[in-house]
């Protein structure tokens, strides 16, 4: 008993499962093939997972807020042929950095327009952009040839590194460690939660729903700009087709790690893990040579595997919590209520 | 199918202690020594009852008493730790609600459980539809059978044939609780609970579900029914049983009590002093300058609102009456700027204003406690620091960026102690307070936003006598040190005794004043009463 309930309060902690699975996986991986580990495949698994971990950090607010965004991977398409279209016309960095996320915000400040001002499904307002902004990318890619610009700054973006990292990945790292902090610690991420938990209570509270919906997809699509801006950068080329579900991962990432789709609940950091498990998955079945057509299969079966073991901890968690608990310790006074002061409430 | 009780015995009800079957009022339903433990509470402590045939049973209890508890474990959601339940003299476990109804017990809960799109018809069959007969027709409804099945009821229980195909959402409260009788009764109901079943409801639509629960006691069915409303029990009711604290207290036979003796029961003898003499407390009223803080001029909003003209001044109460559908709430809406006027003019202190969201009201001082007090205002997984907040994050916010949680914690620690919330400490989630601390924690988020005028929009809907009191204290507290407040309430009595004024609604429309406050006669409040009614329901010419 005693076991169950100790496997029970550690089960209970956020994102300890998740967490323990992804470790359990590496080692896993790690004696499976001596390659896992070295310093080579570790830097082109966190270089291939900043894409879907930035993606999958968006999401989090996304959903938090009690929304969804299908369209990041059309984003992500479109800002990566903008960016490179800049580069190659002006062969300004800064200039295609600020076109990449610009082109991502606004079509966040479209989805999040037609969410919060017309009160549109987000599923079917961001369905709808995920098609448009996919064709036009393919409209662009037509008309200009999007490969190759001169510049060695653009391309040391995503393929330098900055003492000994991976500058896609040092990039990764703070804009995801920033929005974990944004989240937990100002006031706009106390507000996406309270929308999340309960819209209609937030708005009688004074969260301006009207402002605070259109923010998140708009940061959604700024980092669905980036991802785009990197990725552009790494290839040095953009195709049709580019990006296109990603926005799937990018849920599946949050899902894995813990993030519900109800809303108000969930945290950056546990998509960020999410995201992980996927890409150190995928790299670690290229590595046992287990073809990559099998790599959406797995995906599937781990978000299953991931509510049905947190459903599972969950119940588990109740059914042991009442036991520990000596007889009523917080129970109402009998009668503390003779003193019961009128207290100024101002 | 029904025996109809023609010739019901009070001795039945008087015979309360007994546990044999009697002849006229048999034992249908029994819970012997039920008990259920929360972490760190006992909702339920060894707690029995028992329903008879024909029996109108009143469960009586502050908020937190056990009566939700014990619904729960009667209804097949709560599952006891311990004691039985027993039917027919059979001994019985519930681990779920269908296994509950499947023996005849059929729970009407506070919030309408009535899925809104679907028709009346369909709601009263759902889940158990009749199907035709044929091999084929197996897979269709058989609408002319449950259309028959429930005919005969549909006039007696206030609804018409027609109503049957209405979408169950477009009907108004009282019909919804109509339906929910009817699904009771299309199904051999034995047993029905009802859930504070007048909360909602006007004066005159409760008396029609008084006359409805006539109706299923005459036809044998034994009614649970929990109430806050003291003066509904008399007259009504054949016994009463009381909880305190998830104990039981005492099952009365009401012919043997008064409010005031239930009162006592509920709270106990140590607090009742204080309820009773919180009622008339309103001390040191403002004596500042009594300067406008609302003024609203023509203002619209179609249908709903037309054309209302009130003020608010520092120091007082306006209460706001009508029946449902006057365009009450609508009006609080507005104010809050949840929805905007078409037309009208806004005055908060004296200069004109655009009120465009609630975010704009809490900004000029406007604060609101919201009517369905789940719906609307509690934030069910946040803690009780974070509820409180809310509303004003910039109180707790260093350098406009970073939320200080220590500071936080601080202040919504005073507000808790202040406003007295039972709880274990300010990080437990709000979901596990009762709805007597719930509300005092969506005050609490008023109050942090240091508001000019309040709104309190039906503020002790579904909350005990106690806590009751408490509100009313916190809103005398509130206007005494300065504040304006607007009260909406579908009580009269509670309108009349803590406003100083009322306004009273009528289709949209501002229908009259009337003044009010504690310090008149039980006479001069019949009367005004009256003179509200009088002005609530006159029809328009």
């Amino acid at each position: 008993m005693r076991i169950r309930e100790r496997l029970a309060s550690i089960a209970a902690v956020e994102g300890v499962v998740v967490a323990l699975v992804f470790v359990a996986m590496i080692i896993f991986f790690s004696l499976s093939s001596p390659y896992f580990l070295g310093s080579q495949n570790l830097r082109n698994l966190f270089v291939e997972s900043t894409f879907t971990v930035l993606l999958a950090a968006g999401t989090s607010y996304v959903l938090i807020v009690g929304g969804i965004d299908l369209s990041i991977g059309s984003v992500l398409g479109v800002s990566a042929g903008l960016t490179l279209l800049t580069m190659q016309k002006t062969n300004s960095l800064p200039l295609a950095i600020a076109v990449g996320l610009a082109s991502g915000a606004a079509i966040g400040l479209l989805n999040g327009g037609l969410i919060a001002g017309m009160g549109i499904n987000p599923f079917i307002v961001t369905l709808a952009t995920l098609s448009i902004f996919s064709g036009g990318l393919n409209v662009l890619t037509t008309r200009a040839q999007l490969t190759g610009t001169p510049s060695k700054s653009f391309a040391s973006l995503a393929q330098g590194s900055v003492f000994g990292l991976p500058s896609p990945v040092l990039i990764t790292a703070i804009v995801v460690i920033l929005l974990e902090l944004v989240l937990v610690l100002t006031p706009f991420g106390r507000r996406i939660y309270a929308a999340g938990i309960n819209e209609r209570a937030a708005h009688m509270a004074g969260v301006n729903l009207r402002r605070l919906r259109p923010q998140v997809y708009i940061l959604s699509g700024a980092i669905a700009g980036l991802a785009g801006i990197l990725l552009a950068s790494k290839l040095n080329s953009v195709q049709p087709g580019l990006g296109s579900g990603y926005e799937l991962t990018a849920i599946a990432a949050a899902v894995i790690g813990g993030v519900g789709l109800a809303g108000g609940q969930g945290s950056v950091w546990r998509s960020v893990i999410g995201a992980l498990f996927l890409a150190t998955l995928s790299q670690g079945m290229q590595l046992l040579s287990i073809s990559s057509t099998w790599f959406t299969v797995v995906t599937g079966i781990s978000i299953v595997a991931a509510i049905a073991f947190s459903r599972m901890t969950q119940r588990l968690a109740a059914a042991v919590r009442p036991a520990p608990l000596p007889p009523a310790p917080t129970q109402p006074e009998p009668s503390p209520s003779d003193d019961r002061t009128p207290a100024a409430a101002g | 199918m029904w025996e109809i009780m023609s010739s019901r015995s009070t001795d039945a009800a008087l015979l309360v202690d007994d546990q044999d079957t009697g002849p006229q009022g048999s034992v249908v339903l029994q819970a012997r020594g039920a008990g259920k433990r929360y972490p760190g509470v006992i909702a339920l402590d060894d707690v029995s009852i028992s329903m008879r045939r024909g029996e109108i049973h009143a469960l009586l209890g502050e908020n937190g008493a056990g009566k939700s508890t014990l619904i729960g474990i009667l209804s097949g959601i709560t599952e006891p730790d311990s004691g039985e339940i027993v039917i027919d003299g059979t001994s019985t476990k519930f681990s779920n609600a269908a296994q509950s109804q499947s023996v005849g017990i059929t729970t009407i809960h506070q919030e309408q459980t009535l899925a809104p799109d679907l028709t009346v018809l369909e709601n009263i069959f759902l889940g158990r539809e009749l199907r035709r007969g044929s091999l084929l027709g197996r897979f269709l409804l058989d609408e002319r059978a449950m259309r028959k099945r429930v005919e005969h009821l549909v006039e007696e229980f206030g609804l018409t044939a027609d109503d049957l195909r209405r979408p169950a959402g477009t009907l108004g409260a009282l019909k919804q609780h109509a339906a929910q009788i009817l699904k009771a009764l299309a199904f051999d109901a034995r047993v029905v609970i009802l859930d504070e079943p007048t909360s909602g409801l006007a004066d005159h639509e409760r008396m029609s579900l008084f006359e409805n629960m006539r109706r299923l006691r005459d036809r044998g069915v034994a009614i649970l029914w929990v109430t806050h409303r003291l003066d509904e029990l008399f007259g009504l009711a054949d016994v009463i049983t009381v909880l305190r604290d998830g104990h039981h207290v005492a099952t009365v036979d009401p012919a043997t009590q008064t409010p005031d003796s239930l009162v006592r029961l509920m709270v106990g003898r140590r607090r009742s002093a204080v309820a009773e003499s919180s009622a008339e407390a309103r001390g040191n009223r403002w004596s500042g300058p009594e300067e406008e803080i609302l003024r609203l001029e023509s203002v619209s909003r179609a249908p709903l609102v037309r054309d209302v003209n009130l003020v608010v001044k520092r120091g007082e109460v306006l209460g706001i009456a009508g029946i449902a559908g006057a365009g009450r709430t609508e009006l609080a809406r507005i104010i809050l700027g949840a929805d905007r006027a078409d037309k009208g003019q806004i005055s908060v202190n004296g200069k004109q204003v655009r009120i465009r969201n609630p975010r704009d009201a809490y900004k000029l001082g406007i604060a609101i406690v919201p009517e369905e007090r789940k719906t609307q205002a509690v934030l069910g997984d946040f803690s009780l620091a974070k509820n409180i907040s809310i509303s004003d994050l910039s109180r707790v916010t260093r350098g406009r960026m970073i939320i200080d949680r220590s500071a936080e914690r601080k202040l919504a620690n005073v507000y808790v102690r202040d406003l007295e919330v039972k709880t274990s400490g300010i990080q437990q989630k709000i979901r596990n307070l009762s709805g007597g601390n719930q509300q005092k924690i969506v005050i609490a988020r008023c109050l942090f936003t240091r508001p000019a005028l309040m709104i309190f929009d039906e503020p002790t809907q579904g909350i005990d006598v106690a806590a009751k009191n408490e509100v009313y204290r916190l809103i005398y507290e509130f206007v005494d040190a300065g504040g304006g407040a607007i009260v909406i309430s579908s009580e009269l009595p509670e309108l009349l005794r803590v406003s100083d004024r009322i306004v009273v609604m009528r289709e949209g429309r501002v229908a009259g004043e009337v003044p009010a406050g504690p310090d008149q006669s039980e006479d001069e409040r019949s009367d005004r009463a009256e003179e509200i009614m009088a002005l609530a329901v006159r029809s328009s010419s």
